[in-house]
Parts: structure tokens; C-alpha cells; sequence
């Protein structure tokens, strides 16, 4: 068991074989030797694993193609993480995400690494206190190198492969890995041919000079030519049919709101829906719930209000002369309202996700799971008594 | 004894110079696809990146062996193994120069064919033991190619067999010798069926624009998508093998073998197999892939007929 534990910990535990073996003479200098061709093999080979979800995956590559070219370190990437050295983490990874990285992160053979590339890999930078990400994948995968910027350029990447290797190497030898960079290796991430930006423009004074001269040279009519395009007004559009949105309102006996679409009684809320339909609203744009609290609502405050969710729903007809049509249903947080899915395929997913995330219940629905978040997630995240730094998940 | 000790030496001079050579083709490969994407290709491990392919060789060694809960552990563990001997085996049989030729068989073509053939086998198995839907998916792809590429591929084969009047390969060779390479004499029939034994070997060695069993950008690596380690570095191998050898086949049959002149036979001969294998390169890095019903559209409304007429005109040229 002790030894077990020495093992994890990486101190130093001999196999006793070895431990014998190493006092023979000549023998350390071959084992030596053999770490240095086994770490040789391992650096000059790092085939990378591209955990890509956002922009930094761009970057990612702009590494690999020209100019840049891992290749020529024997850096190549691979699709699968079977025959994959080094997993760079490059993008913001979700709640929903990270078990799904840990997964493909324990597909890959050892001996492995792990690249944080970026500040919303490192931290989850400006995301890290947002409900559906994580703070950095360090709290998921162990990290071997950071590299920071957003996005860090190619040329950052490359350096922090080089970092990698250095690390390698220091390991295979019993070293411990310096934290320190390598000044020989800041240079990498200095670009030969120097940029020039605003600031720099100042100073330059060549270069300003020269910009002056041609800003001289250059009439305002050459910059900018006065382009005579005849413009015809298009034909005013014809709407195909106007339904009478006003009029079933009236007829429903639904009163028309001041400060946002009419509230519609929940038990009516699907007579209504059809109504609509049948008027040619025949396309459904978007539900959107909102959840308030005992005396809020939405005209901010309000005397005497229970905690609700407000449900939004905006139709759409089709074609030319488009019409909008738009209503709201008040509920209780737990009171079921009925599903548009009969109606509307395009509800589904918009109903799941009204579900995931505030809370509301769609009676009738065919499939009511969860959309955005992982699937064990506790609460909604939306609701407005969601804890900000809510402990959602076990790395938080 | 000495006859022994003579095919034991020419078997282990054989299997060394193509499996070096095949380490060495992979990083000219990398350099010249490097080169076509105006990049460098591998420029750091040793002199231009050429110690790259040892490097690669020391890292998959170490690779930890993972083989997936639910595989066919048998299966899996042979398919690699497989690859790579069914493409070393098809080398046995090819005259490198008059001399130098594994085994001298009657039905030298023959074989090969056959063991061309077989080659299908591993990958299938690979597919189906890993037990996952992209390899298996990769496996299905492979099978139902390499049955449909066999037909063209054996019946182009026959043109310079009919016209040397046998299946042995120095024999052909011998015959070009004589009479002028097939390529060229008689052009009609000679070239469309080198053209034709091009495009089935490569889509038999799964090259691209016949790459859809790997199909990176759909199947993850299709059937080496659970392989890592030395057991993908076999399969690697054995695809890379099986082009040389095809390679070399190409240029047995088609273009007259080790003969040329003011060189040895033997420089002929590995000068025509690379320059057929950088050709086949080239397709790879310039060509974009077929999707698996065009693939087998061409193959079965237009290489199968053109394949038959070949046969016929070559038996024509024949009798006449």
C-alpha cells in the first residue's frame, strides 16, 4: 500500500532490480544513454491531439499549414486520440463539455501530455465565473504547459511545444522541470520581421514621413471618387394576407398590454396558438422565459406578485409583407404549461431549452430533456435565485 | 546448403532494403507533401528532419498498448501483424534485378494477385475487432473496394501476361527485354492498361483519391481509429509497403523491369518503383477523394469494360 502511494507521487521509488542493477558498473552511464534515445524519440515525435472549440483552434491551424509548419518537428495531428501524444486544449471548455474531454484524455496512451493553449483553457478567462463553464481544464486533466494569450499566436504554440520537449527531456533525466522560460526561447516568440503598429508610427519617423508624403499626394477625389449609381425605389411590398391579429384578440377577450405582448391565460394558451395558425402565422421564431422573483415582474417592480415565469412566444408569417405576432403566458414556476409541439415541429428543441435553462415545464412535450447543459447539472441556470457562484459542478 | 544460405541472404537483403526504404519514403513523403503546401516538411531531427522516421519509430515503441474493453482480443492483436506480413509477402516474388528475386515461382503473377487480395483481410479484421462503428465502418468500405478495384486490377495484370505468354514475372520482364516494354509496344494496349493497374492499385492500397476506408475528415482514421502504438505503426507500414511493392509490380509488367541502359539492372528497377511511388504521392497530395458510390460507378461502368476490351484486344494481338 505505502508503496502504491510512493508510486503516485512520483518520489523516488526504485524498482529493486534496478536499484541492483544500477550499481554495476557501467551500466547508469547506458541506462543513461538509453533515457536520453527514449526521450529523444519522445520529443522529436509529438503528435498532437486537437481539443479544438473555439478560436484558438484557428490558430491551432495556422500552426500546422505554412509559414508556421509543426511539421518540421515531427509535430503532426492526428484525429484520433489513440495515436496521439499531446492534447492541446485549445478553446473554452464547458460544463457540458469536460467529461467528454476527460474521456478522450483517458483514450490516450501514455506517456501523454496536456497543452492549455490559451487564457479560457488556462482559466476560462472571462467565462470562468459564468454558470456553464469551467475554470480552466487544469481542474479536469493535469496541464504539462500553459500558453497564454487570446488567442496565443502560432508562434506562441510552437514554443510552448519547445517548452514540452525541454520538459520531457529534464524528466527523463530525474530533473526537476525549471518554471522559469528559457530566455533562449523567448526569441520564438519575437517574429523576425517586426510589426508595425500605431504606436510605433511615432516614433518612426521615416515611416510617418513617408505616410505624410503619400497622404499629401493623394487628392481627396483620387481617395474617394464620387460614384453616380440611379437609384430606383423598389415596388412597396404587398402583404399577401394581413391577419387580423387585433381581432382575435378581441374575440378571445385577451387584453392588449402596454408594456409588452399581450397575456395570454394559460388555459387558452394553445386554442390560441391554433387560432394563430390557422391566421397564417405559420412559422415559430422563438420562446423566450423569463423567470421573476415575489414582486418583480416586468415592469420591474410589482406590488404584490408571486414568483412566476413569464413565457414569451414570437410567430412569424411567411413570405413577402411578413407579420409578426407575439403573447406571453404568466405561470408559476412549477405549473405546466401546454406544449406548442402539436403545432409547431420547431418547438422542440426551443421548448427544451426554455426547460434547461429557466425551469419551464411544457406539458405534452414528446421529449423533455435537457439541451445546452451537462445532463446532470443541478437547477436552471437562468433562474434568477441561481446562486452566481453556485458549486455546479464537483471541480468548482 | 549454398542454395539456402543464397535464398536466406537475398530474403534478408530484400525485406531490409524495402523496409528502410519505406522509413526513408515516409519522410520524403512529408517532405514533398511539405513542399507542395509550400512548407518545409520535417527540417529539425537530424540533417533536414531525415532522422524523423527513427524518431517516430522510438516514440511508438514506447506507446503504451491499449486495446479497447470490448475488442476481439485475437483478432486485434493479429489484423496488424497481418497487414504488414501479406504486404511483405507480395515482395517475395518480384525480380528486383535478373538476379535478385526472392523466390522464382511459374505463377509469379499469380501470387501476387492472390496476395493482393488477401491484403483486404487485415483491414476487415482490424475493423470489425475493434469494435467500434468508425472502424468497422472503415472495414466495410475497404472490403466492398477492394473486391470491386480486384477485377480490374487481375484482368489488366493479364494483358502483359498474354502478351509474354507467361505468369512469371522475370519471365515478362525477360520478354519486354526482347520485344520492348509494354507501356509503349504495342502503346494501344499498353498504356490504358498501365493506366488501369495504376488506378486499381492505388484504390487496392486505399491511396488517395481512393482513401475512403481511412477517410480521415468523416471515419476519425477509419480502421485504425483504436490502433495506436507499434500495432498502428504496423499498419502504417504495411500500407506503405503494400504501395512500394505494388509500385515495383507496375514497373515489372508495364515498364520492362530492370532493363535500361549504361546502369545495372537493379538501379533500373528501384528508379522505376520510386518514380511510380513519388507518382502516387503526387495523386495523394493533389487530388481530393471520391465518394463511395462515384467509386464504384467508375470502377464497374467504366474500368471493368475497358478491362475486358484490354484482354480481348491483347488476345487479338496475340493470335494475329
Amino acid at each position: 500500500m505505502s508503496e502504491r502511494a510512493n508510486l503516485d507521487t512520483g518520489a523516488s521509488w526504485t524498482h529493486p532490480l534496478y536499484a541492483t542493477l544500477e550499481k554495476l558498473p557501467g551500466v547508469s552511464l547506458g541506462l543513461a544513454s538509453v533515457d536520453d534515445l527514449l526521450a529523444w524519440g519522445l520529443t522529436n515525435s509529438l503528435w498532437v491531439f486537437p481539443m479544438a472549440t473555439s478560436c484558438c483552434g484557428i490558430e491551432l491551424m495556422a500552426a500546422a499549414a505554412s509559414r508556421i509548419d509543426l511539421d518540421r518537428m515531427g509535430t503532426i495531428v492526428r484525429g484520433t486520440p489513440r495515436q496521439c501524444d499531446v492534447m492541446v486544449v485549445a478553446g473554452t471548455i464547458t460544463v457540458k463539455m469536460a467529461p467528454r474531454v476527460l474521456k478522450l484524455w483517458e483514450q490516450m496512451p501514455e506517456p501523454k501530455w496536456c497543452i492549455a493553449m490559451g487564457s479560457c483553457a488556462i482559466s476560462g478567462d472571462f467565462y470562468r465565473n459564468l454558470y456553464s463553464v469551467i475554470p480552466g481544464i487544469d481542474t479536469v486533466i493535469p496541464v504539462d504547459v500553459y500558453i497564454p494569450g487570446c488567442p496565443p499566436n502560432p508562434e506562441a504554440l510552437m514554443h510552448g511545444l519547445l517548452r514540452l520537449q525541454e520538459k520531457v527531456h529534464a524528466r527523463r533525466r530525474g530533473e526537476k522541470v525549471d518554471r522559469d522560460p528559457n530566455p533562449d526561447l523567448i526569441r520564438v516568440t519575437q517574429p523576425a520581421i517586426p510589426r508595425v503598429c500605431e504606436r510605433d508610427l511615432g516614433r518612426n519617423d521615416e515611416l510617418s514621413k513617408l505616410q505624410a508624403d503619400q497622404a499629401g499626394r493623394v487628392t481627396e477625389e483620387q481617395m474617394c471618387p464620387a460614384v453616380d449609381v440611379p437609384f430606383e425605389p423598389p415596388p412597396p411590398a404587398t402583404p399577401v394576407f394581413a391577419p387580423d391579429f387585433e381581432g382575435l384578440l378581441r374575440e378571445l377577450g385577451v387584453a392588449v398590454a402596454a408594456d409588452g405582448p399581450p397575456l395570454v391565460p394559460v388555459e387558452r394558451h394553445f386554442e390560441f396558438a391554433r387560432r394563430l395558425k390557422e391566421l397564417g402565422y405559420r412559422q415559430l421564431v422563438s420562446i423566450v422565459a423569463t423567470h421573476w422573483l415575489a414582486g418583480t415582474g416586468r415592469a420591474g417592480k410589482e406590488e404584490g406578485a408571486s414568483e412566476h415565469l413569464e413565457v414569451a412566444y414570437v410567430l412569424r408569417t411567411v413570405g413577402p409583407g411578413s407579420r409578426l405576432a407575439t403573447w406571453a403566458v404568466r405561470v408559476a414556476p412549477d405549473q405546466p404549461i401546454p406544449s406548442l409541439v402539436p403545432l409547431y415541429a420547431g418547438a422542440d428543441w426551443q421548448e427544451r431549452e426554455q426547460f434547461d435553462l429557466v425551469g419551464a415545464r411544457f406539458a405534452g412535450h414528446p421529449d423533455l430533456r435537457r439541451l445546452m447543459m451537462a445532463e446532470n447539472y443541478p437547477g436552471h441556470p437562468l433562474r434568477r435565485d441561481f446562486p452566481i457562484d453556485a458549486h455546479c459542478a464537483p471541480w468548482r | 546448403m549454398n542454395v539456402v544460405l543464397t535464398a536466406v541472404v537475398t530474403c534478408v537483403a530484400i525485406l531490409t532494403g524495402i523496409l528502410t526504404a519505406t522509413a526513408w519514403l515516409i519522410w520524403f513523403e512529408r517532405k514533398f507533401s511539405g513542399r507542395m503546401q509550400s512548407r518545409l516538411g520535417p527540417t529539425m531531427v537530424g540533417p533536414s528532419g531525415l532522422a524523423q522516421p527513427v524518431a517516430d519509430l522510438v516514440k511508438l515503441l514506447q506507446k503504451e498498448d491499449v486495446v479497447p474493453e470490448a475488442a476481439d482480443r485475437a483478432l486485434f492483436d493479429l489484423a496488424p501483424k497481418l497487414a504488414a506480413l501479406c504486404a511483405l509477402g507480395a515482395a517475395a516474388v518480384v525480380p528486383f534485378s535478373a538476379t535478385v528475386v526472392g523466390a522464382k515461382i511459374d505463377l509469379g503473377v499469380l501470387f501476387l494477385l492472390a496476395i493482393g487480395a488477401v491484403t483486404v483481410m487485415p483491414v476487415f479484421m482490424a475493423g470489425w475487432a475493434s469494435n467500434n462503428k468508425f472502424a468497422l465502418l472503415g472495414g466495410m468500405r475497404a472490403l466492398a473496394q477492394s473486391i470491386s478495384y480486384e477485377v480490374p486490377l487481375v484482368l489488366s495484370a493479364m494483358v502483359p501476361v498474354i502478351l509474354a505468354g507467361s505468369m512469371d514475372v522475370s519471365k515478362i520482364v525477360e520478354a519486354q527485354t526482347r520485344d520492348g516494354w509494354y507501356l509503349i509496344d504495342p502503346v494501344w494496349l499498353g498504356l490504358p492498361a498501365f493506366g488501369l493497374f495504376l488506378l486499381a492499385m492505388l484504390a487496392e492500397s486505399n491511396r488517395i483519391p481512393f482513401d475512403i476506408p481511412e477517410a480521415e475528415s468523416e471515419l476519425v482514421a477509419g480502421v485504425t481509429t483504436e490502433y495506436g502504438g507499434m500495432k498502428f505503426a504496423l499498419f502504417y507500414l504495411g500500407e506503405y509497403v503494400h504501395t512500394l511493392v505494388a509500385s515495383a509490380v507496375a514497373s515489372a509488367l508495364f515498364l520492362g523491369g530492370w532493363d535500361g541502359p549504361f546502369a545495372p539492372g537493379l538501379h533500373w528497377m528501384v528508379a522505376k518503383t520510386v518514380g511510380l511511388f513519388v507518382f502516387v504521392y503526387w495523386m495523394r497530395w493533389s487530388l481530393l477523394r471520391f465518394r463511395s458510390d462515384q467509386l464504384m460507378r467508375i470502377c464497374w461502368y467504366w474500368l471493368v469494360p475497358l478491362a475486358v476490351a484490354l484482354l480481348l484486344g491483347a488476345g487479338a494481338w496475340v493470335v494475329l
